[in-house]
C-alpha cells in the first residue's frame, strides 16, 4: 500500500499522461467500431465484434440525434456489461468494509460517472476502426480479446476486452488500453481517496465530480 | 489557490523523512498493480509543479504546435523517433533481441537516407514496424526491480529503476550525447516535449476532467504501461496479482 497523505494535490498534472485512456476507454472503446478483418470464431470474441458493429452502427445513424445516440450507448453498456460486479472490483477491499447502503451509492456514482464520460467523448468519434487480433482465455470464466484500434492520422491503440461467462451471458468486465486497465487504475484512484478520507468521503469526492463542481 | 498553498506546504521535515522511508522501503518485488510510493508527499508536490509547468507553458506551446499541418507535424515525429533509433538498437541487442535489433538498424539506414534524415518513415511502410527500447526496459529484463514511484521535475512520472535507464540512456548510448555541442540534445529535447504533450492532449484533458485522484491516475498508468512495454505485448504473461482482482468476488 502506498504512504497516505492529507497533502495529496488533485488537479495536479504531469506531462506523460497515459492514463487517460483508462478513463475514456469505455468511450473510445465503444466508439472504436469499424469492420473487423479477422473472422472471430470464439464466443468471446463474437460477443466483442458484435458490440463493436453495434456501437458503430449507433454512431453512423444519420437519423439519431444527440440523446438518442447517447440513450442507445447506455441501453447497450447495461446489456453488455456487469456494471455492478465492476463497480466492485473497483471498490476492492473497501467493498468488505462497505454498508449495504454505501455499496448501492457507490455502484449508482460510479454508473453515472462512467456515463458522464461517455456521453463527453460522444462527439469524438473520429472515423477509428477496430480489429480483433487475437482470443486468450484466462480461466472456465474470463477470456481476454485483443484488438487493435486504428485512428486516421494517428498510431494504432492496442485494447484488451476482458470477457466473462457469466449465467448462460457474456459480460464485459474490463477494458485495457495499452496494457493500462481501466479497473485496476480506477482501484488506485478510489483506494487513494478511500485510504484518506474513508468510504464517506469517497461517495461525496464522486458526487463533486458528477455535479462538476469539483 | 489550495493546491498552490499545497506545493509549498512541504516541511523540510516531512521531506527528509520520506527520504529516509524511501531507502527503507525500496520494494524488491516486481509489481504491475500496486507500485512502492514511500516518497508520496515529495511526488505530489512535484506533480504540483509539473502542472503549473503544463498549465502555463507546455499546454499552450503543445496547443499552437497542433495548429502546423498535419503533415509538418508528423515530418517532426518522424525525426524524433529516428533520433531514438540508436538507443533502441542498442537495448534490443542488451535484451538479446536480435531481430528487433535488426528491425532498429534497417529502419534507421532506411529513413536516414531514403528517408531523408528521418523526415519520411519509409522503412514502416517497407514492413520494419517500428518499437521502442530503453535501458530501463533492459535492467527490467535483466530482473532489476522497479523500486519506488518518483515523480520527475519536468519529465514526469518514473520509477527508480527508469530513472537510473534513462540516465544511462542519454549519458551513454545517445549519439547526440557525445556531440561537441549540446544545442541538438537541448532542441531534441524541446521537440520531444512538445510533440508528447500535443499527443497526449486528449488522454490529458480525460484525466483533468474525470480522475477523481488524478496522481494516483497517472501512477498507476504508468506503472502498468511500463509493465506492458516491458513484456513488449506478448501474451500468456500475465500478472497474477492482476488476475486475482477478478477473482476477489469469490472470497
Amino acid at each position: 500500500m502506498t504512504a497516505r497523505t492529507e497533502r495529496a494535490g488533485r488537479g495536479a498534472l504531469a506531462r506523460r499522461r497515459l492514463a487517460g485512456f483508462v478513463v475514456a476507454t469505455l468511450a473510445v472503446g465503444l466508439a472504436g467500431g469499424g469492420p473487423a478483418r479477422a473472422e472471430p470464431s470464439a464466443p468471446a470474441a463474437r460477443f466483442v465484434d458484435g458490440l463493436g458493429q453495434t456501437v458503430l452502427a449507433v454512431l453512423r445513424d444519420g437519423r439519431l440525434d444527440r440523446a438518442a445516440r447517447l440513450e442507445r450507448l447506455s441501453q447497450l453498456l447495461e446489456e453488455a456489461s456487469d456494471l455492478t460486479l465492476v463497480a466492485r472490483l473497483v471498490l476492492g477491499r473497501y467493498w468488505r468494509e462497505a454498508s449495504e447502503a454505501q455499496r448501492r451509492d457507490f455502484v449508482a456514482l460510479f454508473r453515472a460517472l462512467i456515463l458522464k464520460t461517455i456521453a463527453e467523448r460522444l462527439d469524438q468519434y473520429g472515423g477509428e476502426t477496430y480489429e480483433i487480433v487475437g482470443v486468450q482465455p484466462v480461466d472456465e470464466r474470463d477470456t481476454i480479446v485483443s484488438t487493435r484500434i486504428a485512428r486516421p492520422g494517428g498510431t494504432p491503440i492496442a485494447v484488451d476486452w476482458r470477457v466473462r461467462a457469466e449465467g448462460g451471458r457474456l459480460l464485459l468486465i474490463d477494458i485495457v488500453a495499452e496494457g493500462v486497465s481501466m479497473v485496476v487504475t480506477q482501484r488506485s484512484e478510489v483506494a487513494e481517496i478511500a485510504g484518506r478520507s474513508g468510504i464517506d468521503g469517497l461517495l461525496r469526492e464522486m458526487r463533486r465530480r458528477l455535479d462538476g463542481t469539483a | 489557490m489550495r493546491a498552490r498553498r499545497r506545493i509549498f506546504g512541504v516541511t523540510p521535515v516531512r521531506l527528509a523523512s520520506s527520504l529516509v522511508a524511501a531507502t527503507v522501503f525500496a520494494a524488491p518485488a516486481a509489481r504491475a498493480v500496486e507500485v512502492s510510493d514511500p516518497l508520496e508527499p515529495v511526488n505530489r508536490v512535484i506533480y504540483g509543479l509539473n502542472e503549473l509547468v503544463d498549465v502555463m507553458l507546455l499546454g499552450p506551446v503543445a496547443e499552437a504546435y497542433g495548429e502546423l499541418p498535419s503533415p509538418v507535424r508528423t515530418g517532426v515525429r518522424n525525426v524524433l523517433d529516428n533520433l531514438r533509433a540508436p538507443v533502441t538498437f542498442v537495448n534490443d541487442l542488451l535484451q538479446g533481441e536480435t531481430d528487433r535489433a535488426g528491425t532498429t538498424f534497417a529502419r534507421f539506414f532506411i529513413n536516414s537516407t531514403l528517408g531523408l534524415f528521418g523526415l519520411f518513415d519509409l522503412a514502416s511502410e517497407l514492413g520494419h514496424p517500428q518499437h521502442h527500447e530503453d535501458f530501463g526496459q533492459t535492467l527490467a529484463v535483466w530482473g532489476v526491480a522497479e523500486g519506488p514511484f518518483l515523480m520527475l521535475p519536468l519529465l514526469g512520472p518514473s520509477t527508480l529503476r527508469d530513472t537510473a535507464g534513462l540516465a544511462v540512456d542519454m549519458l551513454a548510448f545517445d549519439p547526440l550525447a557525445h556531440a561537441s555541442s549540446i544545442e541538438p540534445s537541448i532542441a531534441r529535447g524541446v521537440g520531444e516535449a512538445v510533440d508528447t504533450r500535443h499527443r497526449l492532449d486528449p488522454v490529458i484533458r480525460d484525466v483533468r476532467r474525470n480522475s477523481l485522484d488524478p496522481y494516483a491516475t497517472v501512477r498507476s498508468a504508468y506503472v502498468q504501461r511500463r509493465a506492458g512495454e516491458i513484456r513488449n505485448s506478448r501474451p500468456g504473461t500475465a500478472d497474477p496479482r492482476y488476475e486475482s482482482i477478478f477473482r476477489e468476488e469469490e472470497e
